[in-house]
């Protein structure tokens, strides 16, 4: 890797924020394309830490503090990218379905979905359906991903989908689920295109859907 | 046979009459159950133990009773807002379900979110005798027939997170461990005192613990743990066994935790819950580690009780006799309180085998 990239790179894997906003700054000094800080070192760097995740390297705490040091390097570029005309992999509507409030496997799943090049419309938490439709119809979004965590409001993925067909855009879009009490046979029962049981396996999933 | 023989010679690895079981309800299961026992009390249910009158588990035939003292009392206090004694802001949301509404209470504001907050902070006192008034009337009524177990859950962690905030919590514990350290000891003191006061007033079980598992792997390293949780862990059992050499230590924590299980039987842990079964094989946490640990919970709160027909709920319970149960060691009970989406039929498939399966005829 380019020495100017490498510390970019090894800073998100250890999360040191400022060594990444830092190293970020120094790299545009030195006229790096901001496309090229992000396809060759947030986004390779981001990919290691879901791979460190998945072999048990890796947990939630230090897949947190990765994200959060490639958010501040992303937040640097992201105006740079719009003015370069860089599109995203995707763009992608989550949220937590309708009576659910927990938030942290969404999150992660959003900034795996974020390091991965998607361009993220997060809906939040206790999201109703008509969100869901909503976010579809003004973002033109190329996947839904939506979080429960309990039996009770799991039920409200298949209200959404429900919901997204009906509006007609069900051909418009992929919809993957995830979530403790989720499964892969969830997801197929209520017709869902994907499930992935953590975050790293989400952005794997999501950039199969959009290949 | 008394439900406390039932226990004890459970958990002495040896087969009672039939296998123990506790179940525990959210306030509205409680409601449902209630109506349909024909018990009318108009209080709040604790589902942790504590300030109930224990008739809806004694009516169900339950072996152990809980009495608990801590932060764990904060859950379904209210059903408007409220902030509990800790300064830990609440808030309660509705959920529907085929059987009616409920309410989750959900943590919405944590006073230890800023940092300046921390050196000022003042926890509730531990000290306060009114907190052990059921404690002690529960023994003295119940010992007799019952297995006591003194609740002091979320002991450390899950306190802390509810202080901190849990993704701060987590940054916290890579990037500012003195930090962690100093919020982590705020619950743990609070709760090893009172743990302390309740195997004084004589309980036979303390029931520790803080969720350290997600589905399929741990929430955390088994170095963060062993780091931060562990020695912790490790003093609270001691000390109180130091007060009664016979007292029992259960500790839960939800989801898979297979890479601690030995060093929890280390510390001196002699009984595991809940053993959630689409996260760990029962069969296999068995024949691991059934030899020195006990096993409390094992039936299926994600899928089997409230989606599986009666039928399922029955085959996994019995399927658990023969597996996790075998020799004894187990006492069943749901993994987690019982939620209002479970039907009727398969709570009652559910109690129902347990209570009527003799150990003898499996």
């Amino acid at each position: 890797m380019d020495s100017t990239l490498q510390p970019i790179y090894e800073g998100i894997l250890v999360g040191d924020l400022l060594a990444v906003t830092e190293s970020v700054q120094a790299a545009l000094a030195k006229e790096v394309e901001p496309g090229t800080i992000l396809h060759e070192a947030l986004i390779p760097a981001m990919d290691e830490v879901g791979r460190l995740f998945e072999e048990g390297e890796y947990f939630v705490p230090e897949m947190l503090i990765a994200a959060r040091a490639m958010k501040g390097g992303l937040a640097i570029l992201k105006p740079l990218l719009v003015d370069a005309d860089v599109k995203p992999a995707g763009k992608v509507a989550i949220g937590t379905v309708q009576g659910d409030l927990h938030d942290i496997g969404k999150n992660l799943v959003a900034m795996m979905l974020e390091g991965a090049g998607f361009e993220i419309y997060d809906l939040g938490t206790d999201v109703a359906a008509e969100k869901f439709v909503n976010a579809i119809k003004e973002n033109e979004v190329d996947i839904v991903a939506m979080s429960a965590l309990l039996t009770t409001t799991m039920p409200r993925m298949d209200t959404t989908i429900q919901a997204i067909r009906e509006a007609g855009l069900r051909d418009k879009v992929k919809i993957i689920i995830g979530g403790a009490p989720v499964t892969a046979d969830h997801a197929q029962k209520i017709g869902a295109d994907g499930y992935a049981p953590d975050a790293s396996q989400a952005a794997s999933l999501a950039k199969r859907l959009v290949a | 046979m008394k439900p406390r023989e039932r226990v004890q010679l459970a958990l002495n690895h040896e087969t009672p009459d039939r296998c123990p079981m506790q179940v525990s309800f959210t306030p509205e299961f409680a409601l449902r159950l209630r109506k349909e026992l024909g018990i009318s009390e108009a209080s709040l249910h604790n589902p942790h133990g504590g300030g109930n009158t224990y008739s809806l588990e004694r009516g169900l035939g339950e072996d152990m009773l809980l009495t608990s003292v801590g932060w764990a009392n904060s859950y379904y206090q209210d059903v408007k807002p409220y902030t509990d004694e800790w300064g830990i802001g609440w808030r309660v949301h509705p959920y529907e379900t085929p059987f009616g509404r409920g309410h989750y209470t959900e943590i919405a504001a944590h006073p230890l979110a800023d940092e300046a907050a921390i050196p000022g902070y003042r926890p509730p006192d531990p000290h306060r005798l009114e907190l052990y008034c059921d404690a002690e009337q529960m023994v003295r009524d119940f010992k007799d027939e019952y297995w006591i177990v003194g609740v002091t859950v979320t002991t450390i962690f899950e306190t802390a997170w509810a202080l901190r905030g849990l993704e701060q919590m987590l940054l916290d514990m890579v990037v500012d461990p003195d930090l962690a350290e100093a919020i982590l000891d705020i619950p743990f003191e609070y709760h090893l005192t009172a743990a302390k006061k309740l195997v004084d007033l004589g309980v036979d079980m303390i029931w520790t613990g803080d969720d350290v598992g997600a589905q399929n792997r741990m929430l955390i390293s088994p170095g963060m743990w062993r780091r931060y949780l562990k020695p912790r862990m490790a003093r609270f059992i001691a000390e109180l066994k130091s007060i009664n050499p016979q007292l029992k230590v259960a500790y839960h924590s939800d989801g898979d935790i297979r890479p601690i299980i030995l060093e929890l039987i280390e510390i001196g842990l002699d009984v595991l819950n809940p053993i959630q079964p689409a996260s760990m094989d029962p069969a296999e946490i068995k024949a691991t580690y059934g030899e020195q640990l006990c096993f409390w919970g094992s039936i299926d709160e994600q899928h089997t009780l409230p989606f599986g027909s009666a039928e399922v709920v029955r085959a996994e319970v019995l399927e658990r006799l023969r597996t996790l149960g075998k020799g004894g060691g187990l006492i069943l009970a749901p993994t987690h309180h019982v939620q209002l989406d479970t039907p009727m039929e398969n709570f009652w498939a559910m109690v129902d085998t347990i209570r009527d399966t003799p150990y003898a005829g499996l």
